[in-house]
């Protein structure tokens, strides 16, 4: 019950929020504010709740009949691994909003509704382990966040957000087919219908059609993640999309794919995965690398942004295929710093725009003079995202690559390279905004500072993570348990790894 | 199941419980006469239609009540030869008639202002709802052919309507005139293929046909078919839709999209989804191949169309190209005599269909309230803002398209997840394929009106959406709202409707 | 209170703290007492902490502060490792840093951005501090990407002009590629050894791995790799020269005394691993001598004293290369020490000079400045004399040291001494052509030169003067760390090769007093012919290694990521949008509105339909 309360708040947050704009404009932020801040109440308590060495599987579960005639059940529950995810989710849903809190000047109320209904889809997402809810929600999500971009996106952004739903719903066709095919075979195999994650667990596919399932899950989780060659979507989604909106798609919504990869993927489908994992390891290293160098010839900030983003997912793809504890760490690491050090970045980006009226870099420079504060704070999070030592983004990208590493060195090996061309791309972005002379043509005498409330969202995040960087522990510990259960419970991989 | 039809007397007269039993068709008719003697006494078109809709929803509550005592135990039963009385066509009038009041209601708007003869169209529309609701009780080639045409000739009526003066009167008189001729080569196609499983069986009932392997009744199950094809505007006879579509007025339209081709396709239904019929690799290679092009096609030809009916138009295509994936699940399923999922698949058929006639009459409805007989909002670019402007009709057109799309939390969602898993229970991985690439074109399209909806509004330019709603669409309002209530409650609560759909399915 | 090994990274940490959070809102006097204060109280807890180990009442000192991180069979403390090698080190470090930190307080004074300087410069200490007492291999990475930052940012420091961003980021890369394959190395290391504590997976390895081993020549090779990125020795050098565009007590401290020998300790550290790949260590050995050689022909052609005195640092480097690579450990390592006192005094004299003729960095329009700049001059003449290893200077001890390490090596002992030798001709040459250039002969600019001077900023010249003359005499503490690396003992070689080394660096002094001192000998002869001309250009590119980076590296990556600006692979995901609209003109075709078609069509359709019927 404690876990619907989350999805519950924020739903009735959502709809409260827009109405109350019938009554003044500036009531839907707090709204929205204090219903994501009062998610953390259950998330702590669920904290506590955690027990590393218990037997269960779940921290708690929810589960009642929905639609018994197809074995339907509506299900939540969460383990070490979804309440770090939901957590992240929170703590992005209050820096997005922060980020909107001047930036969103019209139709506040459907803004901030779509908003908090994002939040659901994605807390649906990470929790629920029944596959129809999953996938249920995992559709309802994108029509929200379509919303956030269709509505209050920049000059392209009925492109953007088309090209957003069509990749993402495509995809998630091909997912729904998989898991009926699965669903199906489950019936065949024990006589009854359901939609259960233990009960499917318990299917047996084997065979050429179990790639082809694998392929559907994957390709649906690849495109969210994403992977190199899904991931076009990302960078026009991300460019047009105002700032929260980037802030909760790099955030949240694309780790939404690797969980559903470490969820689902891997644990249903072992052998066929093990098999494909030398595939996916390619997949993720050229994200790695293709990303960075195309990142570097982009001079639309948010772009370049987008694609380092793929680039830094790459390790949290490498990092699951190696599929041993390690590794899994290490993505799960990634994801969570990646998803504050993008949500920065991201909303830096904003902040130049909001100011600057441009995303162009070529129009930019020099603007350390101008605004410190800012440049420090740019500073700190493109070091984060070079993977300096410290910092919780180079725990989880040396988490990966050492997991990898026992697996295919020259995977780990390439893939290094990546942080070559990352503090490549990082250190230019600076140069090109921050230092260097001030641009002739654009006058940026009007360019204010970061004002307090910028400075202490961003001051959130950089204690993140320096929390991350210091004491990764913290956190690992949460998913320690269940990505153990999971690595560990299939010896498909190992076996497969003899005969690589 | 069809062998206790061996047990039912077919009674040779008409007695008083058969009379009982054919009480919808009966109140349609009485609707008919009727409002005929109202019209000849004074015309007045509330009274029209307060006569049609109450008869409309009077034969709806007989078709209610039918089911329920069917769920009761009640055996299904024949009215002579020609009708049957079983859970599926109570199910269909049911549904039928409360349809064609929501349209009854809807056309009350829409002609409200039209300063001409406006009672004639509740006739014709009393008149197309016996017909369908005849064809989805027929137990016989006869009634087949009485049901279809009553309900096409009340239709080219209806298409014909003159609302428009001027080189728009020519529209839905064009319109009107290309149906009339199609349908007519489609009906003679149908009756040709009756006759000949006429000749190959030696009996016009239907209900349990007796193959024949003779080419003759291959030859009539396909020529039936392509009528049917025909007015269900499935590839490669559907270019008739989209110019009938345009021309003809709003609530003729939504009466064709619907009811038109909810009739048809249950009767096909019922004569196709019958084992000994659906195994035969004729009528399934020929079905699996119109699926596919409808469902390619009619996705194609919407993807850049910017008048709303002609894409609703195409998008009713690739539906009913959906809708026949299913009924092919059935055969696949029964041809590998996995009973339980046969019965699904004809359950899932069954709520594809009910659900898309929800859908798109709830779609054409918001258009009407938009639009009125003198001005239709025809184009795309006229729903720009609507969300801004009138919030709540623009949610529900948004709960329809989005329906449409098979998005999750309106029903559109749970009848494709339906289809696809019928589908994928019967390995049909070359039709899956045809049904993900066709939804994914499909969604651009409906998504383009969403966006249209979402855009600032632009002051300059007149827009239908500006119009105010008058008193005289409170009625509509009323639907729309029963329809959206009905296909959220279905995307999130399916369960009870499965039920319903189950009986149906199980008991004909 | 200083007995914990805490304490000495957390002073810096904490002025670093202080001055970033400030936010530059402290007045000068206090960034000043903060910044340098913090150094000074650092070394004070060096000095606590390392007077057990000097005196030999303890070999090593650990402490562990909490575990890092702990998956699975990985876990790595945050601890702290201290013994004869990181003692040398961390004294070096605090006490050369301390004396460069109060040297800044003067020298930056003018700085609008003064608490910056200081704030990267503490954080600076605190991350080499870090690096040098880890007792781990990740631990020490962390310390070894932090100091590549703070080099980044203080090379980069003055950022207005786009020049110093550019050699900023050229030094951060370079020395990336180097950190990339060091992590790689991490990898194997633990993958193999299961451990990545040195001293534990020292012992594995030398338990594991047999003499020559792939394994073990893999893991030393990689480990160079890093070593050779920090060390600016071939082929990564190329950066130390640009790095000189930062301030100069920067270059005195990062790139000269501290980070650049990061892996002449690094390599010290791990130089079991080394032992265990001989040919790696021989690699290292010529390494250090190409690089000595190579950065001793460019040092005599540059004009920017920076640059020399850059160049000088390479090959000195090179110096402690090729010691550890014929295994002198401690030898190097007492190079690494003297050296760090002699070029931090050379920068700063430097540094003084730079800023007293108003930031002028061409010695050639210097000249005869000794009688106006007497502090910068001495320190001059006392850096050069032990930079060319003038007889008894601190430079003389350690250099020698390692020449006759070399010469007794087995093999190619003769060459690698001979090699050195000529390398300390070369110094001797380049350094003293520095001074008689700048402090002797007439004065070429006109304008007038006061010397910049004050406490802060001759105290350190003072003291580091008498550092590079006696520093010599100190013994460094290293025989417990590399008792088991069988060090060389008293050095037993003819008169005639102590005369020959001894004689060498004077020789080189003597030609280039002729050259600019005296003028009896003229550059311009020399210079006539084309080949010197071609060779004095091709030296003072330093080898044309830019070049051919950036024709081999930089130009081509560039060149990948401009063509495919807009991502193929969206344009091949457009694939299917052009497809599916392409089908959408052809069948709008079909819907052409005339009756007669449609009944075509229709009866079209039934045909195609029986046929097909027909057929199956």
């Amino acid at each position: 019950m404690i876990l619907l309360w989350i999805l519950l708040i924020l739903f009735f947050g959502g709809l409260l929020a827009w109405l109350s704009e019938w009554f003044d404009s500036r009531l839907p932020r707090w709204i929205a504010l204090l219903s994501v801040a009062a998610t953390l109440i259950p998330l702590v308590l669920l904290y506590l709740g955690y027990d590393a060495d218990s037997e269960s599987k779940w921290i708690v579960e929810f589960s009642r009949s929905w639609i018994p005639s197809l074995g339907i059940k509506f299900t939540f529950a969460v383990d070490g691994l979804s309440l770090l995810l939901v957590g992240l989710t929170s703590f992005l849903g209050l820096i997005s909003i922060g980020a909107a809190w001047e930036e969103m000047r019209e139709r506040v109320g459907f803004f901030y509704f779509n908003l908090l209904w994002t939040l659901v889809g994605v807390v649906g997402v990470f929790t629920a382990i029944d596959l129809f809810l999953f996938f249920f929600f995992w559709e309802v999500m994108l029509i929200p966040m379509y919303f956030i971009i269709a509505i209050w996106g920049h000059e392209n952004k009925r492109y953007a957000a088309t090209k957003f739903f069509l990749y993402t719903q495509f995809t998630g066709m091909l997912l729904l087919v998989s898991l009926l095919c699965l669903v199906y075979f489950f019936k065949i195999q024990h006589g009854y219908l359901s939609f259960a994650y233990e009960d499917l667990l318990r299917t047996e596919v084997g065979g050429a059609l179990e790639i082809w399932l694998m392929l559907g899950f994957f390709i649906a989780f690849a495109t969210k993640l994403p992977s190199v060659p899904f991931h076009s979507w990302l960078p026009d989604a991300h460019s047009q999309a105002p700032t929260a909106g980037s802030v909760l798609l790099a955030g949240v919504l694309l780790k939404t794919g690797a969980y559903g990869l470490i969820r689902f993927t891997l644990p249903f489908f072992p052998e066929a995965s093990a098999q494909f994992a030398p595939v996916a390891l390619t997949l993720a290293v050229i994200s790695i690398l293709y990303c960075a160098k195309v990142a570097l010839a982009q001079s639309d900030i948010k772009r370049l942004i987008a694609y380092t983003s793929v680039s830094h997912m790459g390790f949290v793809l490498l990092g699951i295929y190696a599929w041993n504890l390690i590794g899994l760490q290490g993505a799960v690491m990634t994801m969570l710093a990646h998803g504050l050090s993008a949500a920065a970045l991201f909303s830096l980006a904003g902040g130049l725009q909001g100011r600057l009226h441009t995303r162009d870099m070529r129009l930019m420079g020099g603007f350390w003079a101008l605004a410190p504060r800012m440049a420090i704070v740019a500073l700190f999070f493109s070091v984060a995202a070079l993977g300096m030592p410290g910092l919780g983004n180079f725990v989880g990208e040396f988490l990966s690559l050492l997991g990898v590493f026992s697996v295919s060195i020259w995977a780990a090996a390439l893939a290094a390279l990546g942080m070559i061309v990352a503090s490549v791309y990082s250190l230019w972005v600076m140069q090109a905004v921050f230092q260097g002379a001030q641009h002739s043509g654009a006058d940026h005498s009007l360019l204010p500072d970061l004002d307090n409330r910028e400075l202490f969202i961003y001051a959130l995040m950089m204690i993140g993570l320096v929390v991350m960087g210091l004491f990764p522990n913290a956190f690992l510990d949460l998913s320690s348990g269940v990505l153990e259960r999971l690595s560990s419970a299939s010896d498909a991989f190992a076996a497969v790894g003899e005969r690589r | 199941m069809e062998k206790e039809f061996a047990t039912v007397p077919i009674t040779p007269a008409v007695d008083l419980d058969s009379l009982l039993l054919l009480l919808p068709h009966e109140l349609m008719g009485l609707a008919i006469i009727v409002g005929m003697l109202a019209v000849a006494i004074g015309r007045n078109h509330f009274v029209s239609t307060v006569i049609s809709t109450t008869s409309m929803l009077a034969a709806g509550i007989a078709g209610t009540m039918q089911f329920y005592e069917l769920t009761m135990g009640a055996a299904p039963s024949m009215v002579t030869a020609l009708f049957v009385l079983d859970a599926l066509s109570a199910l269909f009038i049911a549904l039928l008639a409360f349809s064609a009041m929501g349209v009854a209601i809807m056309s009350f708007a829409y002609f409200h202002k039209l300063e001409d003869a406006r009672d004639e169209f509740q006739l014709l529309l009393s008149l197309a709802t016996l017909g369908a609701i005849t064809l989805v009780s027929s137990a016989h080639f006869i009634t087949v052919v009485i049901g279809l045409e009553m309900l096409s000739m009340a239709l080219y009526g209806m298409i014909a309507y003159p609302i428009h003066s001027g080189a728009w009167a020519a529209k839905s008189l064009e319109s009107a005139i290309k149906y009339l001729v199609l349908s007519a080569v489609a009906s003679a196609t149908m009756l040709f293929g009756m006759a000949l499983i006429y000749a190959a069986t030696g009996s016009l009932g239907f209900l349990d046909i007796s193959v024949s392997t003779g080419s003759l009744f291959y030859l009539g199950l396909l020529m039936l078919f392509v009528g049917a094809a025909f007015k269900l505007s499935l590839a490669p006879f559907h270019l008739w839709t989209p110019d009938v579509y345009q021309g003809g007025p709003l609530p003729a339209v939504a009466f064709l999209a619907t009811l038109g081709k909810v009739a048809v396709a249950v009767f096909a239904i019922r004569l196709f989804s019958q084992p000994q019929i659906v195994q035969l690799p004729v009528v399934t290679s020929v079905i699996a191949f119109v699926a596919v092009a409808s469902i390619l096609v009619g996705n194609l030809l919407a993807l850049r169309q910017t008048n709303l009916k002609r894409l609703l138009a195409y998008s009713s295509i690739a539906h009913m190209g959906y809708l026949l994936v299913a009924v092919l699940s059935v055969s696949a399923a029964t041809a590998f005599s996995e009973v339980e999922d046969s019965a699904f698949a004809l359950e899932s058929a069954l709520f594809y269909l009910l659900v898309y006639s929800l859908l798109s009459l709830g779609a054409f409805g918001c258009a009407l309230l938009v639009s009125s007989s003198e001005d239709e909002a025809a184009g795309v670019g006229d729903y720009r803002g609507l969300f801004w402007r009138s919030p709540w009709l623009a949610s529900v057109l948004l709960v329809m398209v989005l329906g449409l799309a098979g998005i999750p939390l309106t029903a559109g969602f749970i009848a494709k997840f339906q289809v696809f898993f019928a589908a994928v229970g019967d390995s049909q991985w070359g039709l899956l394929a045809a049904m993900v690439l066709g939804s994914a074109i499909g969604l651009f399209y409906y998504l383009r009106i969403v966006y249209q909806m979402l855009m600032p509004v632009l002051d300059t330019e007149e827009s239908f959406a500006l119009r105010e709603i008058g008193i005289e669409s409170l009625g509509v309002l009323g639907v729309l709202a029963v329809l959206t209530a009905v296909v959220l409650w279905a995307g999130v609560y399916p369960e009870p409707l499965f039920a319903l759909i189950a009986f149906a399915a199980s008991n004909f | 209170m200083f007995e914990s090994l805490g304490w000495l990274p957390t002073f810096p940490l904490l002025g670093f703290l202080t001055l970033f959070l400030s936010g530059g809102g402290l007045p000068k006097k206090l960034v000043a007492v903060i910044g340098a204060g913090s150094i000074g109280l650092a070394f004070c807890a060096a000095v606590v902490v390392s007077l057990p180990i000097i005196n030999g009442d303890a070999q090593v000192i650990i402490h562990d502060v909490y575990t890092w991180m702990a998956v699975g069979s990985f876990d790595v403390a945050f601890g702290l490792y201290l013994d004869g090698l990181s003692v040398v080190m961390i004294l070096v470090i605090t006490g050369v840093g301390f004396l460069i930190h109060l040297y800044s307080t003067g020298f930056m004074i003018d700085d609008p951005s003064y608490s910056r300087f200081f704030a990267i410069m503490n954080l600076f200490v605190a991350a080499m501090l870090v690096l040098v007492l880890a007792d781990n291999l990740l631990l020490l990475y962390l310390g070894w990407e932090g100091v590549g930052l703070c080099s980044y940012l203080l090379i980069g420091f003055w950022y207005q002009d786009p020049a110093n961003g550019y050699a900023a980021r050229k030094a951060f890369v370079t020395t990336r590629v180097g950190d990339t394959s060091m992590a790689i190395g991490l990898f194997l290391i633990f993958s193999q050894l299961g451990s990545l504590d040195i001293q534990e997976s020292m012992d594995l390895a030398q338990g594991e791995w047999a003499i020559g081993s792939g394994y073990a020549v893999a893991a030393a090779l990689l480990l160079l790799g890093g070593a050779v990125g920090k060390s600016a020795q071939l082929p990564l050098q190329t950066w130390l020269p640009d790095a000189m565009a930062g301030p100069t007590p920067i270059s005195a401290l990062i790139h000269a005394a501290t980070m650049v020998t990061a892996g002449v300790y690094l390599i010290a550290r791990t130089h079991a691993l080394f032992e265990l790949a001989p040919n790696v260590q021989l690699l290292v050995a010529l390494i250090g001598l190409a690089t000595l050689l190579i950065a001793g022909f460019t040092a005599m052609t540059q004009h920017d004293i920076k640059r020399i005195l850059a160049y000088s640092t390479i090959s000195q480097i090179g110096y402690m290369f090729l010691g550890l690579g014929v295994g002198a450990w401690s030898a190097s390592v007492f190079h690494l020490m003297t050296h760090a006192f002699f070029k931090a005094l050379l920068f700063l004299a430097a540094g003084t000079v730079i800023l007293s003729l108003h930031h002028e960095h061409d010695i050639f329009k210097m000249g005869g400045k000794w009688s106006q700049l007497p502090l910068a001059f001495a320190s001059f003449l006392i850096g050069s004399l032990a930079l060319a290893a003038f007889p008894f200077t601190s430079g003389y001890f350690s250099k020698d040291e390692i020449l006759l390490a070399a010469l007794e090596f087995e093999h190619y002992g003769f060459w690698l001494w001979l090699g050195g030798v000529t390398g300390a001709f070369f110094t001797g040459i380049y350094s003293f052509r520095l001074v008689f250039v700048v402090f002797f002969g007439e004065s070429v600019d006109h304008h007038e030169a006061r010397e910049v001077t004050g406490f802060s900023m001759a105290a350190p010249l003072l003291v580091l003067m008498v550092l590079a003359i006696a520093g010599g005499l100190i013994h460094v503490p290293t025989d417990s760390v590399f008792s088991a690396a069988g060090e060389h003992g008293e050095h037993t070689v003819s008169a005639l090769i102590h005369a020959i080394m001894i004689a060498v660096p004077l020789f080189g002094i003597g030609i280039s007093y002729l050259f600019y001192g005296s003028r009896t000998l003229s550059v311009s002869r020399l210079m006539a012919s084309d080949l010197a001309q071609w060779l004095h250009r091709f030296w003072f590119t330093g080898w044309g290694f830019d070049g051919l980076y950036r024709r081999l590296f930089i130009t081509p990556y560039l060149w990948l990521a401009a063509i495919n600006r807009n991502d193929f692979v969206d344009g091949a995901a457009g694939l299917l949008v052009a497809l599916s609209e392409a089908g959408n003109t052809l069948l709008v075709r079909s819907q052409s509105g005339s009756l007669r078609w449609y009944i075509l069509s229709v009866v079209f359709g039934t045909v195609l339909l029986l046929t097909l019927g027909g057929v199956l």
